[in-house]
């Protein structure tokens, strides 16, 4: 909760005090309150502080947040911070773009914390719509109005398919808080017969969800908007919207739990689906940001395997994946965005990065951590989530595994210009680079070399 | 511990600052020989001393290191030839020094590691520099050369942690060595599991199908990294089909025996003859090395004591070998410019030490008796034939055929008429040839020396071999 209250009351801060200053000087205050944010809640979670009971308040039936979720919370802030610190803002006029993502992820918190179903939709639109917006936030460009009015569409769509389930899950249970669903359903289980109503409302709810996160066959919208919008709003796309729309999910899954063994029919073939295509349709890209668009619907795919996974003994799983994907992404973005100024959208982007060293050790261990090689946080995730799910189910695993291995042919194009020693070096001038930034790309190196050579760190967080 | 940090520390700091000096490089490098050396003496602990045991990821998996005969003679062969390679490091590529002592690092881990994922964990730590030399340093544009290598290897790596995870399940998620040695498995389990193992170790030994990767990326990779690859990093694959195959899912070798035969023979004879039609003295030596890995992969599964105590006397001798043969080819590519056989030739007339110890690492290389090829080579074809005489005659071939193709490389670039022109060598490109030269008289003449290294651990192998396999011989 705390972070809802820090991360809105910024919002309206930066919106008030950026009127008539240029975005990239307001930007500073929200960054404070985003990293605030990430500070107070992570304390939350660990125990150091204790927040609620200024929140008393707040119906604990509606919105109730889990030390777990404190640290998702935690971690989104911490992310929001640091997309906004590795990705330049704009020059332009008045804070519209900050305060619409600074609401965006109030509604992404809302989403993790949400325990009924209507404060999770509400979540779910109080992230989608400032999305919807910001997706076109740059209106001189074409296909910037085209990712806007395509992820408009879908959301909506997506939204509309919701509802319906979450109507029908109430016409099956009588409630809408999803304790009391888990609860109804257990006694169901007994008799080994479920509402059809319920089983037509997990689906559909589901399928609302699987088009936020992007899983096949739903993902065709992410690639074009992914392209379409500003890097900055692509990159919280890939990283907010996925963090917060998979906890969400797990707890949706978490709820109908007692019918597990029905969902892992469908869960299963859209996992290894989503794996497949994702990395698949990856090989055949030419851009850049495209290459990364369809990276995150395979890694969507790998996260979908934690559905099958009892949620209770497993969250420390989900949680080491999520940090392990956003900040691999984060940072493969923010090199996309930084070398792509001149217009090279190819790999070929990659030929001037050796004159910078931090940047070229930046491609070198994000692009390990997000391919999940040894020695990065990306291997402790992958091995974490597989090594469960393979417990439950062995052919799934072999096809994330397969999945891996396809995905290296991708992930190590960029250093076929970016390390061979002979091919020539072009003058490609990246944008100036600030000290702070330059600060944020080590920490996060060393945070994803330290926390794949000592595991038991990222234990201790969750 | 040391021999892992200190590895990584001389990485970085070569990362960092720019260091030209190949001889401070190697001097650090042979740090780590010295403290093997002094510190953990052979000896002394047959059953494995633990250097180190911590808890590294929830309940299942420790940070196990631990030192048995064998792990310190494998050890020992790391350590010897890594400051021979990285003498002949060019000054241009100085860089690539910082990559090698990360490579040593891993390299170290997988011979030391007693469990298993971080056995999976150095194995891949090993790799990712290695794969970065062939791309970083070589001659022309090899991205898809060194991409089909890594997703080769990247791929058995994978099957290899399939099977690992599976094996832990069954053995209650524990990842420990015992753990998953006392694991019992029923047919089918095996057949999976041994299937995974096998498959990342025949990629990286490589045997006989899977090894369309090797001789392009030996040829296209700059000296030191085929150097690496085919000296020390061919011997992880062999070291894993004793330590982590065999012992582990044991019973599945009734099943895989006859296969890996059959394409190891295949192996040695295919390799061998495509050795001899080669031009480029870099593809003579992969495949050469193709020939000789294949028969040591035959002699471990021939799982007969000769068949043991030759692979592992053979790994060494054709680690030393096989860098000596890339030395001396590194030092006619950077004297001449070319490395085709048609374009050499008398380089004896003028390089009467150079031509010496070229013939020296030649004749023990195709094993002649009194150098040291030639008492590994013929206990592994003592078991072979011992295994199946067919077997063994075919797989002998190799001797012939080894010495068809060293003694053409020899004649043909050494002798003969073609007057190649050659600048001086310098002293410090000698040092290692002389080295190396000394070890094939040493070894041919006294190679109970080397063999006195391991019995003991070698018998506890054994047993536990056969204890898996579920036969008592």
């Amino acid at each position: 909760m705390i972070g809802i209250a820090v991360i809105f009351l910024g919002g309206v801060i930066t919106l008030f005090l950026g009127l008539n200053k240029s975005e990239s000087q307001s930007v500073m205050v929200l960054r404070l309150f985003m990293l605030i944010s990430a500070v107070l809640a992570g304390a939350e979670s660990q125990g150091w502080m204790d927040f609620s009971s200024l929140f008393n308040w707040v119906p604990t039936k509606m919105l109730d947040f889990s030390p777990f979720d404190l640290a998702i919370v935690s971690i989104l802030s911490f992310f929001g911070f640091y997309i906004l610190s590795l990705l330049p803002s704009n020059d332009r006029k008045g804070a519209d773009v900050l305060g619409l993502i600074a609401f965006a992820l109030t509604g992404a918190m809302m989403m993790v914390g949400s325990q009924h179903l209507v404060m999770l939709f509400l979540g779910l639109e109080v992230l989608s719509i400032p999305l919807f917006v910001l997706a076109g936030s740059d209106k001189d460009n074409l296909y910037g109005n085209e990712a806007s009015l395509k992820y408009f569409l879908m959301g909506a769509f997506s939204t509309a398919i919701f509802l319906l389930g979450a109507a029908y899950t109430y016409g099956g249970s009588g409630t809408l808080l999803l304790s009391e669903i888990q609860l109804k359903l257990s006694f169901a289980a007994h008799f080994g017969e479920y509402p059809v109503l319920v089983k037509a409302g997990a689906l559909l709810m589901s399928v609302g969800l699987l088009f936020k996160v992007s899983a096949v066959p739903f993902h065709f919208w992410s690639p074009d908007v992914y392209e379409g919008s500003p890097n900055r709003i692509a990159t919280f796309m890939a990283v907010i919207v996925k963090v917060a729309g998979f906890v969400a999910f797990a707890n949706l899954i978490n709820t109908f739990s007692p019918m597990q063994s029905w969902m892992n029919k469908w869960i299963i073939p859209i996992s290894i689906i989503t794996i497949l295509a994702g990395n698949i349709a990856a090989l055949a890209q030419q851009t850049v940001k495209r290459t990364l668009a369809y990276s995150s619907i395979s890694h969507a795919g790998y996260l979908m395997l934690f559905l099958i996974l009892p949620m209770q003994e497993n969250q420390a799983i989900l949680g080491t994946y999520l940090l392990s994907y956003g900040l691999g992404t984060i940072l493969l973005f923010h090199l996309m965005d930084n070398y792509s100024s001149n217009g090279v959208k190819s790999f070929e982007m990659f030929r001037s990065i050796r004159t910078n060293k931090i940047d070229l050790a930046t491609l070198i261990v994000g692009t390990l951590s997000i391919a999940g090689v040894p020695s990065t946080i990306g291997f402790v995730a992958k091995y974490q989530l597989f090594s469960a799910a393979f417990a439950q189910n062995h052919y799934a695993v072999y096809f994330a595994l397969l999945g891996s291995a396809i995905s290296i042919a991708y992930y190590f194009k960029p250093f076929r210009y970016a390390m061979a020693e002979q091919s020539e070096v072009e003058e490609n001038p990246s944008k100036e680079k600030g000290v702070f930034s330059q600060i944020c790309l080590i920490f996060g190196i060393s945070l994803i070399l330290i926390m794949g050579i000592l595991p038991m760190i990222v234990e201790r967080i969750f | 511990m040391e021999l892992i940090f200190i590895p990584i520390l001389a990485s970085l700091i070569w990362a960092i600052l720019p260091i030209k000096s190949r001889s401070i490089a190697a001097g650090l490098g042979s740090i780590s020989l010295l403290i093997l050396l002094t510190k953990y003496n052979s000896g002394s602990f047959p059953d494995g001393l633990t250097v180190v045991d911590q808890p590294w990821l929830g309940e299942s998996v420790r940070f196990t290191l631990s030192i048995d005969q064998i792990t310190w003679f494998m050890l020992l062969l790391t350590q010897v030839l890594f400051p021979l390679i990285v003498m002949s490091v060019k000054d241009k590529n100085w860089k690539l020094i910082s990559w090698a002592f990360l490579m040593l690092a891993g390299l170290n881990g997988v011979f030391m590691a007693k469990d298993g994922l971080i056995f999976y964990l150095f194995w891949e730590l090993a790799m990712i520099p290695i794969y970065f030399i062939t791309l970083q340093f070589s001659e022309r544009d090899n991205f898809v050369t060194t991409i089909r290598f890594f997703i080769y290897t990247f791929v058995g790596s994978l099957a290899m942690l399939a099977s690992l995870i599976y094996l832990a399940s069954l053995s209650g998620g524990s990842f420990a060595y015992a753990d998953l040695l006392n694991t019992q498995l029923n047919h089918s389990q095996s057949i999976i599991i041994g299937g995974g193992l096998l498959l990342a170790f025949a990629v990286k030994i490589p045997i006989f199908p899977f090894h369309l990767w090797q001789a392009d990326t030996y040829t296209n990779a700059p000296a030191q990294g085929s150097m690496l690859l085919s000296g020390i990093m061919l011997k992880m694959g062999l070291y894993g089909l004793i330590r982590w195959y065999m012992p582990l899912a044991g019973e599945s070798i009734d099943f895989y025996q006859p296969i890996v035969m059959t394409l190891a023979v295949i192996g040695i004879i295919y390799g061998g003859i495509i050795a001899i039609r080669q031009d480029d003295l870099k593809r003579i030596t992969a495949y050469s090395s193709l020939s000789h890995v294949g028969l040591i992969a035959a002699g471990f599964f021939t799982l007969n004591a000769s068949g043991f105590n030759g692979g592992l006397l053979q790994m060494l001798v054709h680690g030393l070998n096989v860098v000596g043969m890339f030395l001396i080819i590194d030092i006619i590519q950077k004297n001449t410019n070319t490395r085709n056989l048609s374009e050499l030739g008398g380089i004896a007339a003028k390089y009467k030490l150079f031509t010496v110890l070229f013939f020296i690492i030649v004749i023990g290389t195709a094993a002649a008796p009194l150098t040291s090829g030639f008492p590994g080579e013929f206990m592994l074809l003592n078991s072979v034939f011992k295994f199946n005489s067919m077997y063994g005659v075919l797989s002998g071939l190799t001797i012939i055929l080894c010495a068809v193709y060293m003694l053409r490389i020899f004649q043909k670039s050494a002798l003969g008429p073609n007057e190649t022109q050659m600048t001086r060598i310098s002293f410090i490109d000698y040092v290692p040839l002389i080295f190396i030269a000394f070890t094939v008289l040493f070894i041919g003449l006294f190679p109970q020396i080397i063999l006195e290294i391991f019995p003991m651990s070698l018998e506890k192998l054994m047993l536990d071999i056969s204890n898996a396999k579920g036969v008592l011989s």
